[in-house]
């Protein structure tokens, strides 16, 4: 099976930092593929060169199998972390150049960019100037920008950022639409919660170099059911001294409670009801986002 | 050539075009350029100053002679000499038409006090006193409310003197209407020797051809710094890496001279067919007419486009190049002045080109390519170079901006993803080495 996008052995240094040391990274054609790590972690670097916006230093980059070029370009959509628009220019005219770029003829991209106007709730609006919209509206003239020539693979760097409540819903069921008609997506964040329901796979890096690799189930079957959900009324502070807790992440009346090995659930619920009123109780699985800072806290650097 | 270029000029230039900067200087130049050509020559017509005068003349023979001098008789030898070229003064500007006004009173010293109260009443505007011994001591007195009127003075002391000679000749016992004769000014024309045989130039005409130069000075400055701007800005909103990851940094940054070019040309193409409109049309123009309006050499004509794009390709990529390492316009001032230098120390030696235009040094400099834009363009308005010599400054200019812009790109390439502190020379350097 041939991968959507592949680096092999990829470095990248920048004079005074290492940006990337040593990826390999593999995402198969048609997953929803997470990239995940903090800032500065390697992830925009290791998306430039994917997009051959910068060379590695060494390794290989490979696109649906084949080295890089002009015409495999142009079946990838890129949306870069750093959003902008040229400000003066009318909407339609600057989707049309950015098409135009990527090969697409004018006639044919005015003619696909009116049904993703409307659904992204900017219908009527393309004979207006970029400045005149708010910021949340640009990004969606960038999301739209980024599939006007309908690529196989999109790459979206952060693609959740700066948008509200209603924008992250309406971008979120575009990408699920996108995947639906068979697209690769591969989409980088920080925020990992966001992410994760969406992913069939990840890849964790951090100081980049990767941490984790591989399908979000397996990752998360593997740390097991380690994690206790509690909702209450009253004063958890103490449920961080029970026997048995490793770790309290305290959101006032919902706690995360990490247990340590060998931790009996059923103590536990027992000990905080005895001095809280328990609304929800449930042992699940960590979070990728718990998962990342153990294994970034776990092995110092 | 890459379609992608193609695709990035035409966005570049439908953008210059558009904005109003464009609009209004496009028709803000010919206007502009018509009122130099044409207000001196209407100043010409409806300037001329009137004097009134007084002569009061204790000599006592000099009066009428004086008086018939003034009034242009045998003229103000001044204001009837070509105008200077080299100034580009039209004829007869600031001509002070005399208007004699006869002394009034008994003696001399009536009619100095006379006279003087009709100069302070407003009268009057000037008078003279020829002393008694005028012919003697060569000395006169001028006297009016202010004494600037250079023109004026100058030409009442033509007068005077001319009268003082034509007595003092006369005395002598010599035919003053054969001396008149004999000493009749001369008029020096200035005719330029080509193949086509000569012809008399006007010096307004050459005037021209030096704003020409002038345009392709501040053209290339002016064009190149769009450049860096539209550079910064497309940094700036980041949309330059949605663009390098459809195409290259190369077609990015020669679509943009292209279209930017382009764009240029296209406003100072408007400006010379209005130019040329101008001249032509100032026949047919009512007001215009009997005013001799300057004709420009259709080789300059012809020849503005290439060098302007010479000027601004070699230029405007280094603009690029800065505008790609910096973050604001700010920071870019620091390295804009040592890429100016050049276009700078073109402009400095223009006055030995224009003074000895086929001089061993002239020649050199003019083929320096960051100065050929300016100079040979110079040195074909001001007497044409052999042929060889303007295709060989052609030839070299176009290899050196094949070389800036592969040095531009690579600076360019590194730079626009670069955000932070702006790179200095040697880290530059450095990325044009490895880049």
């Amino acid at each position: 099976m041939t991968h959507a996008l592949q680096l092999k052995n990829v470095r990248k240094a920048y004079q005074e930092k290492v940006a990337v040391k040593s990826l390999d990274l593999e995402v198969p054609k048609g997953s929803v593929f997470g990239l995940l790590g903090p800032n500065g972690a390697g992830k925009t670097t290791s998306i430039r060169m994917a997009m051959d916006i910068i060379g590695p230093d060494t390794g290989e980059v490979l696109i649906l199998g084949q080295k890089t070029d002009k015409s495999l370009r142009n079946r990838i959509g890129y949306m870069p972390e750093e959003r902008g628009l040229y400000q003066k220019m009318i909407i339609e005219e600057l989707l049309v150049f950015m098409a135009e770029l990527k090969g697409v003829k004018p006639a044919e991209s005015k003619r696909r960019m009116m049904p993703w106007l409307e659904r992204l709730g900017l219908g009527g609006l393309h004979r207006k100037k970029a400045n005149e919209l708010s910021k949340g509206m640009q990004q969606k003239v960038q999301f739209i920008q980024t599939l006007l020539h309908d690529p196989e693979i999109l790459i979206l760097d952060e693609p959740m950022s700066g948008l509200d409540p209603v924008g992250t819903n309406v971008m979120r069921d575009a990408m699920i639409e996108l995947s639906r008609a068979g697209k690769t997506l591969i989409v980088s964040s920080h925020q990992m919660a966001t992410v994760e329901q969406m992913c069939d796979r990840v890849v964790l890096i951090n100081n980049g170099e990767k941490v984790l690799d591989g399908r979000v189930s397996d990752i998360k079957a593997s740390y097991g059911k380690n994690t206790l959900v509690l909702a209450f009324e009253g004063d958890g502070s103490f449920l961080k001294g029970l026997p048995g807790v490793a770790a309290v992440n305290d959101h006032g009346r919902y706690a995360e409670l990490k247990l340590g090995p060998g931790a009996d659930p059923q103590a536990i619920l027992k000990a905080a009801s005895d001095r809280l009123r328990i609304t929800k109780f449930e042992v699940v699985e960590p979070s990728l986002h718990d998962i990342f800072i153990e294994r970034v806290t776990e092995v110092p650097a | 050539m890459s379609r992608d270029i193609l695709v990035i000029a035409k966005r570049e230039f439908i953008e210059r075009v558009r904005t109003k900067a464009f609009v209004i200087g496009t028709i803000l130049g010919p206007v502009f350029m018509a009122a130099i050509m044409i207000v001196p020559a209407l100043m010409a017509s409806k300037l001329a100053k009137s004097v009134s005068i007084t002569v009061i003349d204790a000599e006592g023979s000099l009066r009428t002679l004086v008086e018939d001098s003034l009034r242009g008789g045998t003229g103000t030898p001044e204001a009837e000499k070509p105008e200077d070229p080299m100034n580009a003064r039209p004829r007869n500007v600031g001509t002070t038409q005399f208007v004699i006004k006869p002394a009034v009173g008994a003696d001399v010293a009536a009619q100095r006090e006379a006279a003087k109260k009709a100069v302070l009443d407003g009268k009057l505007d000037v008078y003279v006193v020829l002393p008694q011994d005028v012919l003697k001591e060569s000395k006169a007195e001028y006297y009016s409310k202010s004494v600037t009127d250079f023109e004026g003075i100058r030409a009442v002391d033509r007068a005077i003197e001319k009268a003082v000679f034509a007595k003092r000749i006369g005395a002598a016992g010599i035919d003053p209407a054969q001396i008149a004769a004999l000493t009749r000014p001369l008029d020096l024309k200035r005719l330029r020797v080509s193949e086509e045989g000569e012809h008399e130039d006007k010096g307004i005409s050459f005037f021209l051809s030096l704003i020409l130069v002038m345009m392709i000075y501040v053209g290339t400055l002016m064009w190149g710094q769009i450049v860096m701007t539209g550079v910064i800005e497309e940094k700036s909103n980041r949309v330059v890496e949605v663009i390098v990851s459809s195409t290259t940094p190369r077609n990015l940054l020669f679509g943009k001279l292209v279209g930017v070019g382009g764009a240029g040309l296209l406003q100072f193409g408007i400006w010379i067919l209005g130019l040329v409109g101008v001249s032509a049309a100032s026949g047919s123009l009512a007001f215009l007419s009997g005013l001799e309006l300057p004709a420009l050499n259709p080789v300059l004509i012809a020849a503005f486009p290439i060098f302007f794009l010479l000027g601004f390709f070699l230029y405007a990529s280094l603009y690029a190049a800065i505008g790609s390492a910096v973050n604001t316009i700010q920071e870019a001032q620091n390295f804009i002045f040592p890429v100016m230098l050049p276009i700078i120390m073109a402009m400095v030696c223009w006055p030995v080109v224009m003074r000895a235009p086929d001089s061993t040094l002239s020649v050199v400099l003019s083929l320096i390519p960051f100065m050929t834009p300016i100079l040979m363009f110079l040195r074909m308005s001001v007497l044409m170079p052999p042929v060889w010599q303007i295709a060989l400054s052609v030839v070299l200019t176009s290899l050196a901006i094949a070389l800036v812009i592969w040095i531009a790109a690579r600076i360019y390439r590194v730079g626009i993803l670069m955000y932070g502190k702006p790179p200095n020379f040697p880290e530059m350097l450095r990325w044009v080495r490895h880049g």
